[in-house]
């Protein structure tokens, strides 16, 4: 099938998403834990509309605009909200995301509550510094349908407050968790990571 | 560095980062089999070879009562050779063993059964399959002539319903239990077969729960079930069967009630069972110890070869007979010849034609007569003088522990190889400090026939060497006394060289540029040819190219329950722990499951006052263990569970030692014990 992307005709095999056909960033978007549409960086623009290249599917004919001013902005803004209430030290490419959008937080004014607390330290293995999470949900995929089928994972609270924790905020060894790592590996932002790392 | 995970048969990619002399994270690459997927074995317990047991330094001494000295390679070298040459000078090859392990690559495996074969002139070669699948094995040889999972892992995916039977899949391939339970969750079915509630049985569409041990009667009466309504593949009987109107005529006896009483499943459940697997064209059997672990472990896996062959299921995509293999290169090690009745490629040593292949390739003659297999060869102590072990702790994985050390004390002499201190060591008379996984190059095959690259990343410690150089060394010593040939190599690969030159028609294709991306899958005869992903599409590995059917009938366990010792026992593995407990209870992971607990029904308990969590015996007609009792309905009513992990509490204690007649397989799954209080 034919679509244009930026002007320029793109061929693209049935079945693929838009995500797979233009060059766009993402945060959210794992091919295995199935996690689409969340972080919104990777909007494009379709007929006038602004749709998730990860979760749209590519069709027949489509006009795909990926680098208008407003999608720049759009991203450059997400991301400094990102940057503003979350620690990033440990997500090198965010950071370069940030970078190559002239990204600027400090333009929004300090910020009196940033997220999370001391990092959780309740299993052998990794720990969970909430600090630097992103909600990007793929540690919840990748423990439930994505990839484990464990549901260890789960997002508490709603909207602004939402962020990802085990049920009711138990202890891991005191859910169904496998200890497999699989969020570990999927966490993009380092919030997951194992007790090897740390001196 | 990306290399494979020692732990299981799935064969995970890893990629470990080692900083600082310690493995800091493991990652794992979006590649086949396990794409980026990890289990916690893969993820947090591959730092086993930092432990304080690693064996660093040769040791040796004259007999056990004497401490062991530590003394150069070339000093326990020339010590080995010199005793074994002794012994098979005054006995003759029949009182030598070697055991290959199924830890260690396929050059090592190679090596050491051609090493028996070439220079010590014994067939008495077996490897840690005779404990796992040897049942299978057996089974799917006679009747397919192969002996391995028939379908790739990637069959998962198209596979729209699931017969596993036996096998916890979720503790012990955890990563394949992911597949298979996320392929349910797309809409698959589900069938599990086990006493136990396992994960996969939670999982489950059908949950048929039978009393231990009589698989093969449920099995027979779906088949008998299929024959009656009709629901059998009448075309793939005829043109890819033989045998079976006489087998038809065995299940005649095999009825939903006669089944019912014998098995406890209710008869509609049977019914539903067969009627789905049989009705399902991609219906895939997957099974492990549950089935083979039994003195009719053959006779059982027979069984569900002729219920599959019955309803067409082999030799297409998304179905299949489909043994899960349990060690990293468990495969491999029975390609490579570790078995003793047959060289690498699976070519009989009683076969001339195979025999003549493989004098030309080696330049000797070679012993026609099949070896013992190795729970024979441990009954044979003392007619069996020496042993040259590697890799494995038979006194924690045998059955009757104080029968196997009794066996072990009156063994002339016992050389082990292996990377770490384990229960066996004691035993020994030399031991040999052999390179981890880390520290060496070759391959493991997988429970998918894939072969796959394992790189050196960490010199190895102190002055352990690689198994592959260790038993090039001895054969060295060995050739030079007998005056035989023996090749010297310049390391894995050269190996390699020789075992695609010994067996091309099943690994002639695959070499070690090729894996350098991902593994390749045999049989794969030509460098241009993919890798065969399913068996059999056209025509069985049998003179005929048909697959057979072979009749079973029930036999009861060798021991079942008495007033005196009224509970069934049943081993197997946890989550967090290997067999014998040497790597992972000295890795990370001993943290998450220090000690061994013992499932125990509440209606047991009740009975017998113990509470969830209190310390109890478990005592058999051989021995007694003390253990955390941990209440759960995982276990039925009747059944205690106990993981084999634990050397302070060896579950081996417990089992018993009879056989299968065909696999010579020990009865790990039933034996009749009764629970104390401690008091």
């Amino acid at each position: 099938m034919r679509l244009k992307v930026n002007g320029q005709p793109v061929e693209a095999q049935e079945g693929s998403l838009l995500l797979d056909v233009v060059d766009v960033p993402t945060l959210c978007h794992h091919p295995h834990t199935e996690t689409q549409g969340l972080c919104r960086l990777c909007l494009v623009e379709v007929d006038g509309r602004l749709l998730p290249a990860c979760a749209t599917p590519a069709r027949e004919g489509m006009e795909v605009w990926t680098d208008t001013d407003a999608l720049r902005t759009l991203r450059k803004t997400l991301l400094e909200w990102l940057a503003l209430t979350t620690d990033l030290s440990l997500a090198p490419e965010l950071q370069d995301l940030l970078a190559s959008y002239g990204a600027d937080p400090g333009r929004w004014g300090a910020l009196t509550v940033r997220k999370g607390s001391a990092p959780i330290r309740d299993n052998p293995f990794f720990l969970r510094d909430y600090a630097k999470c992103v909600n990007c949900r793929r540690c919840v995929d990748a423990c439930g349908d994505g990839i484990m089928g464990v549901y260890a994972l789960t997002l508490e609270n709603r909207g602004l407050l939402a962020h990802p924790t085990t049920p009711l905020d138990r202890p891991l060894p005191e859910t169904p968790c496998v200890f497999c790592g699989n969020c570990v590996q999927v966490c993009p932002t380092g919030a997951l990571r194992p007790l090897g790392l740390e001196v | 560095m990306r290399t494979t995970c020692p732990y299981c048969g799935v064969g995970c990619q890893v990629e470990p980062t080692v900083k600082e002399g310690r493995i800091v994270q493991v990652l794992a690459p979006d590649i086949p089999p396990n794409h980026g997927a990890l289990c916690v074995k893969g993820r947090f317990g591959l730092d086993f070879p930092f432990s304080e047991k690693r064996l660093l330094y040769p040791l040796v001494r004259e007999s056990r009562r004497e401490p062991f000295r530590r003394v150069s390679w070339e000093e326990a070298l020339d010590f080995v050779a010199s005793r074994l040459l002794a012994v098979l000078r005054r006995r003759g090859p029949e009182a030598l063993a070697v055991f290959p392990s199924a830890k260690t690559t396929n050059e090592e495996v190679y090596l050491a059964q051609k090493l028996a074969r070439v220079l010590l002139g014994t067939n008495h070669v077996d490897h840690c399959s005779r404990l796992c699948h040897s049942s299978s094995t057996a089974a799917l040889s006679r009747s397919l002539g192969g002996a391995s999972m028939t379908n790739p892992i990637e069959d998962i995916w198209k596979t729209d319903l699931f017969l596993v039977v036996g096998s916890n899949t979720t503790e012990t391939h955890p990563v394949i239990g992911a597949m298979i339970k996320k392929r349910v969750r797309q809409g698959a079915r589900l069938i599990v077969v086990d006493p136990r509630y396992t994960g996969m049985a939670e999982a489950a569409t059908l949950w048929l729960r039978p009393h231990p041990g009589t698989d093969l009667f449920l099995f027979n009466a779906m088949a008998r079930y299929i024959l009656e309504e009709g629901l059998w593949d009448q075309g793939y009987v005829e043109e890819r069967t033989e045998g079976f109107a006489e087998w038809r005529a065995s299940v005649e006896g095999y009825t939903l009630e006669e089944a019912e009483r014998i098995t406890g499943v209710k008869r509609e459940n049977i019914a539903l069972a067969a009627r789905l697997y049989a009705t399902t064209e991609r219906a895939g059997a997957y099974w492990a110890m549950g089935l083979t672990q039994h003195t009719k472990g053959t006779a059982t896996v027979q069984a569900l070869v002729n219920l599959a062959l019955l309803t067409g299921k082999v030799g297409k995509e998304g179905a299949g007979l489909n043994p899960l293999r349990g060690q990293n290169n468990v495969q491999g090690a029975g390609d490579m010849g570790g078995l003793p009745d047959v060289f690498p490629g699976y070519l009989r040593v009683a076969d001339q034609g195979a025999r003549r292949r493989f004098e030309g390739l080696w330049g000797v003659g070679l012993n026609p007569q099949p070896g013992l297999r190795m729970t024979e060869v441990f009954q044979a102590i003392p007619q069996v003088e020496a042993i040259y072990l590697i890799g494995e702790d038979p006194v924690t994985s045998e059955p009757y522990q104080d029968h196997l050390k009794a066996k072990l004390e009156a063994l002339p002499f016992l050389v082990v190889q292996d990377i770490l201190e384990n229960e066996t060591t004691p035993f020994a008379h030399v031991v040999l400090p052999a390179a981890s996984f880390l520290e060496k190059e070759g391959t493991f095959t997988n429970t998918d026939r894939r072969v796959q690259r394992v790189r050196q990343i960490l010199e190895p410690p102190g002055e352990a060497r690689p198994d592959w150089w260790i038993i090039q060394e001895l054969g060295k010593r060995l050739a030079q006394a007998l005056g035989r040939p023996w090749t010297l190599y310049l390391g894995p690969e050269a190996i390699w060289e020789e075992v695609r030159q010994a067996i091309p028609e099943m690994l002639g294709g695959i070499t070690y540029p090729r894996l350098e991306r991902e593994g390749v899958r045999w049989p794969c005869p030509e460098e241009d040819h993919p890798g065969e992903a399913v068996l059999f599409q056209e025509g069985f590995n049998t003179p005929s190219g048909k697959a057979r059917f072979i009749p079973v009938d029930f036999t009861p366990p060798a021991e079942t329950p008495s007033p005196e010792y009224p509970l069934v026992l049943s081993t197997g593995r946890v989550l967090y722990h290997w067999h014998g407990g040497t790597l992972s209870r000295n890795s990370q992971l001993k943290e998450a499951y220090p000690e061994l607990k013992v499932e125990v029904n509440p209606k047991d308990a009740e009975r017998l006052g113990i509470q969830d969590g209190e310390i109890i015996q478990v005592v058999s007609r051989r021995g007694r263990i003390r253990a955390r009792a941990w209440v759960t309905e995982r276990t039925p009513e009747g059944v205690v569970y106990a993981p084999f992990h634990f050397a302070e509490a060896p579950a081996n204690r417990l089992t018993l030692d009879a056989l299968d007649p065909i696999s010579r397989i020990p009865e790990y799954k039933v034996s009749a014990v009764r629970v104390e209080k401690l008091d």
